[in-house]
């Protein structure tokens, strides 16, 4: 035995010491995840009003395409997703690449600040944005101002203007969030790279994205999986903002899973099902976007 | 220097993180144990409430009521909103783990029939533990009946209650008696007359939720489900009458939708609309506008026009006190709720100045606390008038059902504000709640 | 830069302050005015913050609360940095097709809604008798895809070359993780330092359904409670977000230098 364990080559130990490194992460998770989540498995073949469960099969599957509410929902879902992460995202890197300039001043200030809004309690936030749009709010009272309007629209009376409010509000919301990604991402891009790009005559938009960009992947990797999962479980927005309506036009998926488990009577197998939907929804995005965006090179 | 604390928090933060992950294992183990649900034995009731000027205030008020000829007995509350009460319920029961579950538990009236029928092994049947149930109104405590059997202690009023601001009313000429015991298109007729005079609406509510519609249609006796649980609203002539009147208040601008509670509140505080309709609770949120002080009158809301059963009453809101399975002292729970939520008018009388709660228990009623003048409301005993409302709402048939027939129906209602028909929306909405109940 | 571009960057860049600390502005004026001023939508600063700051104190354990949000949010933050971080090195540094598969495994992890999974977890919690207690509080986040992810990207960064120096010198490479991989990925912990905290202090539903002790309670409990009676009183809850709102601020004020400044060069 021990002469085997000797005979362990340097690329075996590392290789072991790199298990040991990521074996209470990886435990906990499957303790207080996967395991869970297998018994939701179980739980999307079963049908029934609360603690009564029985056996259903894929109804529960079958069930929710026939769902209009659901299908709103999903579609809802990735209209804020087709729509509002890629111009967070790039805003948040634009931000984060004018705040790395080491010519700023105030850097602090207008950090602690961009950053704010994902620290503000969701209270404050959806009573201001409802003020704001209101008929008689500020918005509208800028906009008759201005002559785009005669009278005070309801922003949030209507389907669409509705969804872009919740866009305008995460947006809002998230982008200081992923700016603090990119911020710290930078820094293990040499400074000096940008100064030698500007000797040559490079723009701040060239070098933007033809240094910035491409050595930030691995972290504009991770924003892009977080955000397309968030907006995917998007919950907070639409039951504080808009409450998913008008008549269910900005509703989410995960708001009306929340309400099938309990607000209305619970029906934890549909609601499992329904999870499960977003599961794989997510997983297939994230797939994607780590075949295009973790390739080591 | 500043580099150097960050370096040391960082650096304290990893040697920390591994003397911590010992130390909150074993501050799990030492408190984890059966301290959780509710007392066992003994002479303390834990209970699950959420407003500490209402009914957090009159649970303490009722165990000192309680503690006079029982020195020993305890209280324990814990505040828990609604929602999470619900949430933590659901959670429970699903769970199997109804031994989590406090003595006494508040719960809404529009959920008490659901959770009952969802969950009947998390709730007592109360109905031979001496409870005198008779002292309530009836509507009241339809709410908390399941199966013929009670399963709730009522506790606060939600008749609603039609308030005018006199001041407003003036400048177009009308007195607050113009609008007793009237109905809907009078109302309309009026309301459009102070609109033209004044500019102010008189009357706001929050778009996209059903609390107007459901409180029109109780007012004239009708439900959403039938006496089988089934959805009736295809066909169910109080209900389109219902929409029809919404819709052309709405459409006359006598009545303006806000998007949320606050904006709802501020409608009144701001003095943009000449009046409002709701629960009585909703007096504690008219006060806070102290600079309106007498210049409120209260009376009976509207009513239907040619529908069969329409009256000036209805309800909204109120909850009732539940026993939980999980209560091991179920004697000691109905004695408390005997000696004072259903059975002491002077209990009912400490409660009313300091939190405004209007009991539904029928005996507080004759009490002189409640026909004491109200200052703020022009100086008229606005609280036994209301109790003398309660007495006379049609009951309303909520079923298990409720919350999604009440969703649906605040769906049908924004698109017929916003012109669909109404019969193919009250189609729809019959729709998605048998969709809900075809599990 | 030129003039022209500057202003242009500075006028962007206030701009956006604005917006972004707008509410927090609302925020200060709502705790200083009485409810009805707040709903009438006043935008002056009042003179009610010492009767606000009386209201909260009677009606809310709020020393008790700030006191259990500390003592969680600072648990959970450490423990999970410790775990993640190691997690996420040994993730990448030590890569091969297995643990990259693991790693897009555990992915999946994050993907669920919560509400889907919290009944059989509060089952699995009362059986290991964890209901009410810290560690039940803490355990299901304190390890996350996210971060582990995080530092997995991170480490991606990390020069090689320098451990094979170290283990030359006769370093394991537990030392190695300690000694040159967290220094060096200061900037790294410090942002994830602050989100972890923020998410923690934030937590709201899960804490809620396992602590049922008045004694539990964390600042966004303390909030929601203020606005779940009949009337709110907004000034008291404006003040109540407030003070739910600083701690994260600071922590990223004193924290976002490190992340965002002068850290390159520090180990090469």
């Amino acid at each position: 035995m021990d002469n085997s364990k000797k005979k362990l080559s340097l690329g075996q130990k590392q290789s072991l010491a790199g298990w040991a490194f990521l074996t209470p992460a990886v435990l906990i998770i499957a303790i207080m995840s996967f395991l869970p989540m297998i018994q939701a498995l179980f739980l999307s073949f079963k049908t029934g009003a609360g603690a009564n469960l029985k056996w259903t099969g894929t109804t529960n599957y079958v069930r929710m395409f026939q769902d209009p509410v659901f299908m709103q929902a999903l579609k809802n879902n990735f209209i804020y997703l087709i729509i509002q992460v890629p111009i967070m995202l790039i805003l948040a890197l634009i931000l984060a690449s004018l705040l790395n300039n080491k010519d700023l001043r105030f850097k602090g200030l207008f950090r602690t600040a961009i950053f704010l809004p994902c620290a503000t309690s969701l209270v404050s936030y959806a009573v201001i944005f409802r003020s704001l749009f209101a008929v008689d709010g500020l918005v509208n009272t800028v906009l008759i101002k201005l002559g785009f309007l005669s009278t005070g629209y309801n922003f949030l009376g209507h389907p669409n203007s509705a969804r872009i409010v919740i866009i305008l509000a995460l947006i809002w919301r998230w982008t200081g969030y992923n700016m603090v990604f990119y911020l710290s991402g930078l820094q293990n891009i040499e400074y000096s790279i940008y100064e030698s790009a500007k000797i040559d005559g490079a723009s701040p938009i060239q070098s933007f994205w033809g240094i910035t960009v491409p050595l930030l992947k691995p972290t504009i990797l991770l924003t892009a999986i977080m955000s397309t999962n968030g907006t995917l479980q998007l919950f907070d927005e639409s039951v504080n903002l808009t409450y998913g309506g008008p008549s269910n036009a900005t509703i989410t998926m995960s708001h009306y899973i929340y309400n099938v488990s309990f607000k209305y009577v619970p029906n934890f197998g549909y609601a499992a099902a329904m999870s499960y939907l977003i599961l794989f929804l997510v997983a297939v995005l994230a797939f994607l976007q780590m075949k295009v965006g973790d390739k080591r090179d | 220097m500043k580099k150097k604390i960050v370096s040391l928090l960082l650096a304290g933060a990893m040697v920390a993180s591994l003397t911590a992950c010992g130390n909150s294992g074993s501050g799990g183990q030492a408190s984890g144990g059966g301290k959780d649900g509710g007392a066992k034995g003994g002479n303390e009731l834990t209970v699950w409430c959420w407003d500490p000027a209402f009914n957090i205030y009159a649970m303490n008020e009722a165990a000192k009521v309680y503690q006079k000829d029982h020195p020993d007995f305890k209280l324990n509350v814990v505040e828990t909103p609604w929602a999470d009460i619900q949430t933590k319920l659901t959670t429970a029961a699903t769970s199997n783990k109804l031994d989590t579950l406090p003595d006494i538990v508040l719960l809404q009236d529009n959920a008490f029939q659901k959770n009952v029928l969802t969950y009947p092994d998390a709730f007592k049947d109360i109905t031979g533990s001496g409870i005198d149930f008779t002292q309530f109104a009836k509507a009241k405590t339809a709410y908390s009946v399941v199966n013929g059997k009670n399963y709730g202690v009522p506790f606060d009023n939600g008749a609603v209650i039609a308030g005018y601001r006199t001041d407003v009313l003036e400048q177009a000429g009308f007195k607050a008696d113009d609008f007793k015991d009237i109905t809907w298109s009078k109302y309309q007729q009026m309301g459009e007359e102070i609109l033209a005079k004044t500019g102010k609406p008189l009357l706001s509510c929050q778009a996209g939720e059903s609390d107007l519609i459901m409180m029109m249609l109780q007012s004239a006796g009708g439900s959403l489900f039938d006496k089988d649980g089934k959805p009736s609203m295809v066909g169910n002539d109080k209900l389109k009458k219902v929409m029809e009147t919404y819709a052309s208040l709405v459409k006359s601008g006598v009545l303006i939708e806000v998007n949320d509670w606050d904006q709802y509140v501020g409608t009144l505080t701001n003095s943009t609309v000449g009046g409002t309709i709701n629960g009585c609770w909703i007096m504690a949120s008219i006060q806070t506008a102290e600079d309106q002080s007498g210049k409120w009158a209260i009376t009976n809301m509207p009513k239907l026009e040619g529908v069969e059963g329409a009256t000036n009453y209805s309800n909204n809101g109120g909850s009732s006190w539940a026993i939980t399975s999980a209560c091991k002292n179920s004697d000691l729970a109905y004695d408390f709720m005997a000696k004072t939520f259903a059975g002491s008018t002077s209990f009912y009388e400490t409660i009313l100045p300091k939190s405004g709660a209007l009991s539904t228990f029928l005996p507080a009623a004759k009490s002189k606390v409640y026909a004491e003048p109200q200052k703020f409301f022009g100086d008229a005993p606005v609280y036994s008038t209301i109790t003398d409302f309660a007495s006379k709402i049609p009951s309303n048939n909520t079923g298990v059902y409720y919350y999604e027939a009440r969703d649906a129906v605040a769906t049908a209602i924004t698109n017929v504000v916003a012109g669909a028909d109404i019969d193919a929306e009250i189609k729809t909405a019959e729709d998605t709640v048998n969709f809900a109940m075809g599990k | 830069m030129t003039k022209g571009k500057k202003f242009l960057a500075y006028g962007f860049l206030t701009v956006v302050s604005i917006l972004s600390v707008f509410p927090l502005y609302w925020m200060m004026v709502a705790a200083t005015n009485k409810s009805v001023a707040v709903s009438r939508g006043t935008l002056m600063f009042g003179t009610e913050l010492f009767n606000n700051i009386k209201k909260l104190f009677a009606s809310q354990n709020v020393v008790g609360a700030l006191g259990n949000s500390f003592k969680y949010s600072i648990v959970m933050t450490l423990v999970s940095l410790f775990i993640c971080s190691i997690a996420g090195y040994g993730f990448e540094i030590f890569h091969d097709k297995a643990k990259d598969r693991v790693m897009s495994i555990i992915l999946l992890a994050m993907m669920v809604p919560f509400a889907a999974i919290m009944i059989p977890l509060y089952q699995m919690f009362s059986k290991a008798n964890l209901l009410n207690s810290t560690l039940g509080f803490i355990l299901p986040s304190i390890s996350t895809p996210f971060l582990i992810m995080m530092f997995r990207q991170s480490a991606r960064s990390f020069p090689v070359d320098i451990m094979e120096a170290a283990r030359l010198d006769g370093l394991n490479e537990f030392q190695i993780f300690c000694l040159m991989f967290v220094p060096t990925m200061r900037s790294t912990y410090a942002a994830a330092l602050t989100i972890t905290f923020m998410n923690a202090w934030n937590s709201y539903l899960w804490p809620k359904v396992i602590m049922s002790d008045a004694s539990s309670i964390t600042m966004p409990m303390m909030v929601a409670n203020l606005k779940s009676g009949y009337v709110t009183d907004y000034g008291t809850l404006m003040l109540a977000v407030l003070l739910c709102t600083i701690p994260t601020v600071v922590v990223f004020f004193l924290l976002q230098k490190s992340f965002a400044e002068g850290i390159t060069g520090a180990v090469k």
